[in-house]
């Protein structure tokens, strides 16, 4: 009986099969990583996206500190403060005559327009898009 | 099904997509107005509008928590909030706007639905209003509204952009949704000719007359003769540009920028006018001499002199020193109508100066070529001592600085420089023409400083320079013609220093109580501007005045 039921051997040059529910393991995993591939690409790119979101925001919000760092300078340094600095702080006051005598150097040069009033150099980084948005211009229609 | 999905299908797409993709106008930064210096007079700060989606508070119960949670941040009741978005019928409104970074910040970590912030920005002025209706000030949707802000509203304004992108139910964009951005591009920064130490001086010294006298307003203007730049133009009484009061007209008009846009008659300074048309034609000299009777007859009209003295034998150069009507209407006749118009118009009355200031006019000169029916000869002789023709203060004041730039009148400029990004852009002065001869010029000049050596030091005396002016005392006309009783303008015109000008000033003090003389009224601030201006634009004194104790 134990006879009867042995499987016979396989013979020498027969490759066996595997067996049907490995097979569809198999397929059923490729089918998952391939359609899986996309959504990782996907959520990576999303995520990124999100990522150069929030820098932007942040290079918003910092420039915008900038400016309105420059602007407390210059109101600082405005001519009703410095009067009244000179007048509270230093005891100053207008001068109640004027002296003139002559001095043997020359004259101080003409001041010069602060740089941070200039021109600023485009910023060539925002003409043109970065990586991530030519990725992201790609994946969305 | 095939309402929805065939024949309403783009109005329904339409209505979907707007309930989800947002489009932004960007503004492109507004550009600064800086002083000759660089100093900035008016610059624009980032900031924020704090927008609501009208249909994320329909829910009341949200609309009261997120108005309250807002509210100590925004400064604005919750109250008012919530009434204003519940108001509304469009889509999304701005419920508080020119929020700075801080509150922005704050707001965001609140993470309310159907609130988000918008990129902004908002006009300061960090001198605050320090030649402010030179400068002018912005709208809303950051465009100039009036003065500088609005003449140069393409310059300053860049160009604006746009983003169109999907958003969230928080109204936050998503990361991957559709994207458009076009740029904004940044406004040019512009270089003003103004100096804010002369135009600090300029309107100091403007509201200390006005207040001593008890005046109703007016003008101080002063320009370098050589280049024609404006270094400080004051008016009085003013307005408040960092919170514009625009209820009424009589609020609307102390934006006006007086030195141009209002005009008067000038007076006793524009003999200065006369008196170079017959000087430079040759008909007289400064010692020429003339007999004042204390009347000149033109026509069957009598010109008196303002204090109806009669001065005998008098030089032309008394004429100018004592401000004599009768000598100037008898320098007018001596020129006669044509040749005296003729250099009336070379000195730039009756046309624009070419300033480019908004809302500058021409004032009004009757000539017998333009008004051949009514002009008669006694309006030439009116006319010869300010009188019977209209101009602005500027106009005024240009004619001085020809004569203090050697017969050469430059037109007046206010614009130095144009930062664009990149490049800059340099205004040059312009000569609007050689109004009188070089020898002329300097002739004027002396018998201005002559002028000034007949007035006592208590009113005019700069310490350290020698300086020539013209006082001018005029009657205030009224709107329908005829003079306003009692009612003066005084003025004083001055160049400084005498021997090689740098600076012409122009004081106008209108209505003053009181004395009205120009060297009572005007003279003093002159002095006091002057005096403060010389030094610091560090033009040396005469030698006389170097000494090492007190003068």
């Amino acid at each position: 009986m134990a006879a009867a039921r042995r499987q016979p051997a396989a013979g020498p040059g027969v490759l066996r099969s595997p067996a049907l529910p490995v097979v569809l393991i198999l397929a059923a995993l490729a089918i998952g990583v391939t359609a899986l591939l996309p959504l990782i690409q996907s959520s990576s790119a999303t995520s990124t996206a999100g990522d150069v979101r929030a820098l932007e925001a942040e290079r918003t919000d910092q420039r915008a500190r900038l400016r309105a760092l420059e602007l407390e300078i210059a109101q600082l340094g405005s001519l009703s403060r410095i009067e009244q600095e000179a007048a509270a702080r230093f005891k100053m006051g207008p001068p109640k005559a004027q002296n003139y005598i002559a001095v043997d150097a020359p004259a101080p040069e003409a001041r010069k327009i602060p740089s941070r009033y200039l021109a600023a150099q485009a910023d060539k980084d925002s003409d043109s898009p970065s990586l991530f948005e030519d990725i992201l211009d790609w994946l969305t229609p | 099904m095939g309402q929805l999905q065939i024949l309403d299908h783009q109005e329904y797409a339409t209505e979907a997509r707007l309930s989800h993709v947002s489009e932004d106008t960007i503004s492109g930064r507004r550009g600064a107005l800086l002083d000759r210096n660089g100093y900035p007079l008016a610059g624009s700060q980032d900031s924020f509008d704090l927008m609501v989606e009208t249909k994320a508070w329909s829910d009341s119960k949200n609309a009261t928590e997120s108005a309250a949670a807002l509210s100590p941040i925004a400064g604005v009741p919750a109250e008012q909030m919530v009434a204003s978005v519940s108001a509304s019928s469009i889509y999304e409104i701005p419920v508080e706007r020119g929020l700075s970074y801080e509150q922005a910040q704050a707001i965001r970590k609140l993470s309310l639905r159907g609130v988000r912030l918008m990129a902004s920005s908002r006009r300061v002025y960090p001198e605050g209003n320090l030649a402010a209706q030179l400068l002018g000030f912005v709208g809303q949707d950051n465009s100039g509204l009036t003065g500088l802000e609005s003449d140069l509203n393409d310059v300053l304004g860049g160009a604006k952009g746009t983003l169109t992108y999907e958003r969230d139910g928080l109204g936050n964009q998503i990361a991957v949704g559709e994207r458009q951005e076009v740029a904004a591009q940044p406004g040019a920064n512009v270089v003003l000719t103004i100096d804010r130490y002369i135009q600090r001086l300029a309107e100091t010294e403007l509201e200390k007359t006005i207040e001593k006298t008890k005046a109703t307003g007016g003008s101080v203007i002063v320009v370098q003769p050589k280049t024609g730049e404006i270094l400080a133009m004051a008016n009085s009484p003013t307005a408040d540009v960092t919170k514009p009061d625009l209820s009424d007209d009589s609020k609307l008009a102390l934006f006006r920028n007086k030195a141009v846009t209002d005009t008067y008659e000038p007076g006793s300074v524009f003999k200065l006018v006369t008196m170079a048309c017959a000087l430079d034609l040759g008909l007289v000299g400064p010692y020429t001499p003339w007999h004042d009777l204390g009347v000149f007859k033109v026509d069957n009209w009598t010109i008196r002199n303002w204090d109806y003295s009669a001065n005998g034998d008098q030089s032309v150069t008394q004429i100018l020193s004592k401000s004599l009507n009768t000598g100037a209407a008898w320098l007018s006749t001596l020129a006669g109508p044509e040749q005296f118009y003729s250099y009336v118009d070379r000195f730039g009355f009756g046309k624009s100066t070419g300033s480019g200031l908004g809302g500058e006019v021409t004032g009004q000169v009757r000539t017998p070529a333009s008004d051949p029916g009514s002009w008669r000869s006694v309006d030439m002789a009116t006319n010869s001592f300010g009188q019977g023709l209209s101009a602005t203060p500027l106009q005024v004041l240009m004619s001085a600085a020809a004569i203090a730039n050697d017969g050469v009148m430059m037109k007046p400029k206010i614009v130095k420089e144009i930062a664009y990004p990149g490049h800059i852009q340099t205004v040059a002065s312009e000569a609007a023409g050689q109004v009188i001869k070089p020898e002329t010029a300097r002739t004027l000049r002396e018998m201005m400083g002559v002028v000034v050596d007949g007035i006592s030091p208590t009113l005019l005396d700069v310490q350290g320079y020698k300086v020539g002016g013209k006082t001018g005392t005029a009657n205030l006309t009224v709107d329908g013609g005829g003079y306003k009783p009692d009612a003066y303008i005084s003025s004083f015109l001055g160049i400084a220093p005498l021997d090689n000008p740098v600076l012409a000033v122009l004081v106008k003090i209108d209505e003053p109580q009181g004395t009205p003389w120009g060297t009572v009224v005007a003279a003093p601030a002159f002095e006091h501007i002057v005096e403060g201006a010389l030094p610091y634009l560090t033009i040396p004194p005469t030698e006389t005045a170097l000494v090492s104790g007190q003068r």
